[in-house]
């Protein structure tokens, strides 16, 4: 399948036979250029082994059978988002999606809601333009609440969950016939602020989210968390906001009719 | 001469590669005032520089062995909290003494970090585990270092944010296919768009090869060798944060010997041997397996933790192959390679090596080379420019 | 809303050919539990807001006389009628239940017990549905 490797120590080594067996998957892949009138689907027959990702399959047919299809690729751990695909029709990551999982034929489309660039790769601009201003990178750490941070530290933090792949925008239905729709990841980035603010500007946050096209032109469907990678939970945090905003929409109500 | 202010169009850099070094590179030439075109066949950082496991560095792990890169390390560290705030997780990083043979190499290591100008705090077992209880409960000693975690894509995405808003093109989904080259003088790129499936030609006065591990396979299209030996390595990525600060071996380098958290995941790296060629990389069974092996010694709930990815990058190591057969003793620097003066090549450069965390301390240095050569008079301003965020990049 | 200009000038999501098709909110094969929870909600609702058109109409039989009306009442005793009764039931068990479902995670309570809800309304729906078809189907 490709150039062999020089490990600085033991190959060969029989445990890895089995996961080296070498077996083909056939995939039908998504193509389409700016002055095509319409995409068409492209099938290839690539080698496969047990640890093999859709996205190494992809990156075998870029080097190996068709150098011009254009795909998004980074991390290649699930961390950066770019990879974000439909893989027979649903939302995932190619870099953590293994071939061997799928079945022998297997169908790469880009992700939906969003304009098709070239191939697989879409134009993130209309995702990261739905996002609100603030849009914080860092949070407190969760993780081992038992422990204490060293010296000089305040506190431990960590990035946030959301890692700005679309799957969430790609999987919600709503967004299909409400193009205008903020969507599960603004929304979600926005509450993940009210939750923990750093010196943000919550008021903001809230009346940018009460909007029809905001909070309110959620349906419920929770597609959205199933289709999140990161365990970002969108639609729960839709609801969060929605929560925040009839309370104080409840006690402004009730503050007024007190002073009328 | 061409001062900012005057008159004459500005020089035209047409930069081949769109990693962080690439990026960086633009960033800082877009400062100086030079018109910019950066092209990259995928998406930016979608070569070595997206896939490390994200340690910004604090240098000491070279702090012995390899005191240019430690100090390199330790002062771009600095930089680059200044200029990216809110970008890395700032929790430090500890190196930990599992075994006697560990608290050997303690002292020296303590004393070289010193000699670099890199902080440490000696602590014991006991406040070690009151930082990081999922630590191996045998380890002896550890030492606090400033190490941090970077996102390997946002970081770099907040030079390439900048220099685009500063008025660089930068041109993913294109790809280089010749460089455009007469009698020795190398004056632009036949590159194929992927957006269009279009091939055509970018002129430009200089051009600049930023290409990391394939930065011999674009040299050799204007006819010359640059010593750059692809060396992976192999990392591993579980679910859950095993730890909140980076957690490093006490050794001398050394296969699976750290640990970086990131978001919810923890990675476990690396690994190290060479190739021929960086475009297809193996994830070989048994370095996975030892990661998993060595992981264990600093974290012993690495064996539970569930998979999340295995995956292989390649380090840009300068050096002519056959020197090493595993890359590791080879120098960690950078180098710009001007091909007019190595190779009698008008009109192109490389720049190659580094490390992640020294992106723009080798895009100052290759910028000075290349506004020395187009007599361009202007200071580097990257130590003190605070980027953009990458959000920035994408908006429309 | 932010970038709406520039998404309408750059013209329609490119989706010919792809789904989800502008009606591919109605597919919830191979989508999650909450899909089609909704998909259900919609049907339902589109088929109450028909019935209750039906419903009306039926009623303005009674303007034309007890002969008119006890004609319709011979339809309405016939089986296939007892058992659109029956569908009726269904309809509204599960728009109202589910209904109760979204009103309760929509405000923010329960989201993340959506399943749980879902399934303790279908389990709630299923048995007073039985109840109300053998009371309904009696005579049958």
């Amino acid at each position: 399948m490709s150039a062999q490797p020089q490990p600085s120590s033991d190959a060969g080594n029989s445990a890895g036979t089995a996961a080296t067996a070498s077996e083909s998957r056939r995939l039908r892949v998504f193509r389409f250029k700016r002055g095509d009138e319409r995409p068409h689907y492209e099938t290839f027959d690539v080698p496969t082994i047990a640890r093999t990702t859709v996205l190494d399959a992809l990156r075998w047919i870029q080097i190996h059978r068709d150098r011009t299809l254009a795909l998004r690729h980074s991390c290649l751990h699930a961390s950066c988002g770019t990879c974000g695909l439909r893989v027979n029709g649903r939302e995932a990551l190619a870099c953590v999606t293994t071939v061997r999982d799928l079945g022998r034929e297997i169908t790469v489309e880009p992700i939906a809601n969003l304009q098709v660039l070239t191939d697989l790769v879409v134009d993130m601009r209309e995702l990261f333009a739905r996002f609100p201003e603030e849009h914080a990178l860092v949070r407190e750490s969760e993780f081992l609440p038992e422990a204490d941070p060293p010296e000089g530290i305040e506190a431990f933090e960590r990035y946030e969950d959301c890692i700005e792949c679309g799957l969430c925008l790609s999987a919600c239905p709503v967004v299909v016939t409400a193009e205008r729709y903020v969507g599960p990841a603004a929304l979600a980035s926005a509450e993940r602020v009210v939750e923990e603010p750093r010196g943000a500007e919550v008021a903001n946050l809230l009346a940018w989210a009460d909007d029809p096209d905001g909070v309110w032109r959620c349906h419920a469907i929770f597609e959205c968390t199933v289709a999140c990678p990161s365990n970002v939970n969108p639609a729960a945090r839709i609801m969060s906001l929605r929560g925040t905003l009839l309370g104080r929409q409840l006690r402004a109500q009730r503050r007024e009719e007190r002073t009328t | 001469m061409s001062a900012s202010g005057s008159r004459t169009p500005p020089a035209h850099v047409l930069i081949v590669g769109g990693g962080g070094t690439g990026g960086a590179l633009a960033h800082d030439l877009a400062l100086r005032g030079l018109k910019i075109t950066l092209v990259e066949r995928g998406e930016f950082t979608s070569g070595t520089t997206g896939r490390h496991h994200g340690l910004l560095h604090s240098g000491a792990r070279y702090a012995v062995n390899d005191r240019e890169s430690a100090v390199e390390c330790i002062e771009e560290n600095t930089i680059l909290r200044r200029i990216c705030p809110g970008t890395f997780e700032e929790n430090d990083g500890l190196f930990v003494a599992v075994t006697d043979e560990d608290m050997e190499y303690h002292d020296d290591f303590v004393k070289g970090c010193a000699e670099c100008g890199i902080p440490t705090q000696e602590l014991t077992r006991d406040e070690a585990l009151a930082l990081e209880p999922n630590l191996n409960p045998a380890l002896k000693a550890a030492v606090r270092v400033p190490d941090a975690t970077m996102d390997a894509m946002r970081m770099p995405l907040r030079f390439f944010a900048t220099a685009q808003k500063n008025g660089a093109d930068l041109r993913n989904y294109m790809e280089v296919l010749e460089l455009v080259a007469n009698q020795r003088v190398v004056s632009g790129a036949l590159v194929r768009d992927q957006v269009t499936g279009k091939v055509g030609e970018i002129r430009a006065d200089l051009v600049v090869n930023a290409t990391g591990p394939w930065s011999e396979k674009v040299a050799a299209m204007a006819g010359v060798d640059v010593p750059i030996s692809p060396s992976p390595g192999v990392m591993l990525a579980l679910r859950g944060r095993l730890c909140n600060m980076v957690v490093n071996r006490l050794h001398r380098s050394g296969d699976g010997d750290i640990i970086v958290p990131q978001r919810a995941l923890s990675i476990v790296g690396t690994s190290s041997w060479t190739v021929e060629d960086p475009e297809e990389l193996d994830v070989p069974e048994d370095h996975v397996r030892r990661m998993y092996e060595e992981g264990v010694k600093l974290i012993p709930a690495v064996a539970q933790a569930e998979f999340r990815a295995a995956w292989s990058a390649a380090r840009p190591l300068i050096g002519s192959r056959g020197a090493a057969d595993t890359g590791r003793e080879l120098s960690r620097t950078f180098k710009t390679y001007d091909h007019a003066e190595t190779d009698g090549v008008e009109g192109f450069l490389t720049i190659t090596g580094g490390k992640a965390t020294t992106l723009r301390g080798m895009a100052e240095l290759c910028a000075d080379v290349i506004c020395r050569k187009l007599g361009v008079e202007a200071e580097c301003r990257t130590r003190d420019t605070i980027l953009l965020p990458h959000t920035e990049l994408f908006a429309a | 809303m932010p970038g709406a200009e520039e998404r309408r000038a750059r013209g329609p999501v490119l989706r010919k050919g792809l789904g989800p098709r502008p009606i591919g909110w109605l597919d919830p094969r191979g989508r999650s539990l909450g899909h089609v929870a909704f998909v259900g909600n919609r049907i339902t609702g589109l088929g109450l807001v028909f019935y209750l058109y039906l419903h009306l109409g039926v009623l303005s039989m009674l303007l034309r006389g007890e002969r008119a009306w006890n004609d319709f009442l011979g339809l309405a005793t016939t089986t296939i009628f007892l058992l659109l009764d029956v569908l009726l039931l269904f309809g509204l068990l599960y728009h109202g239940l589910n209904g109760l479902r979204v009103a309760l995670v929509g405000m923010g309570y329960v989201p993340n017990l959506q399943r749980a809800l879902w399934w303790a309304g279908t389990v709630i729906g299923t048995l007073v549905l039985l109840a109300g078809a053998l009371h309904i189907l009696e005579d049958v």
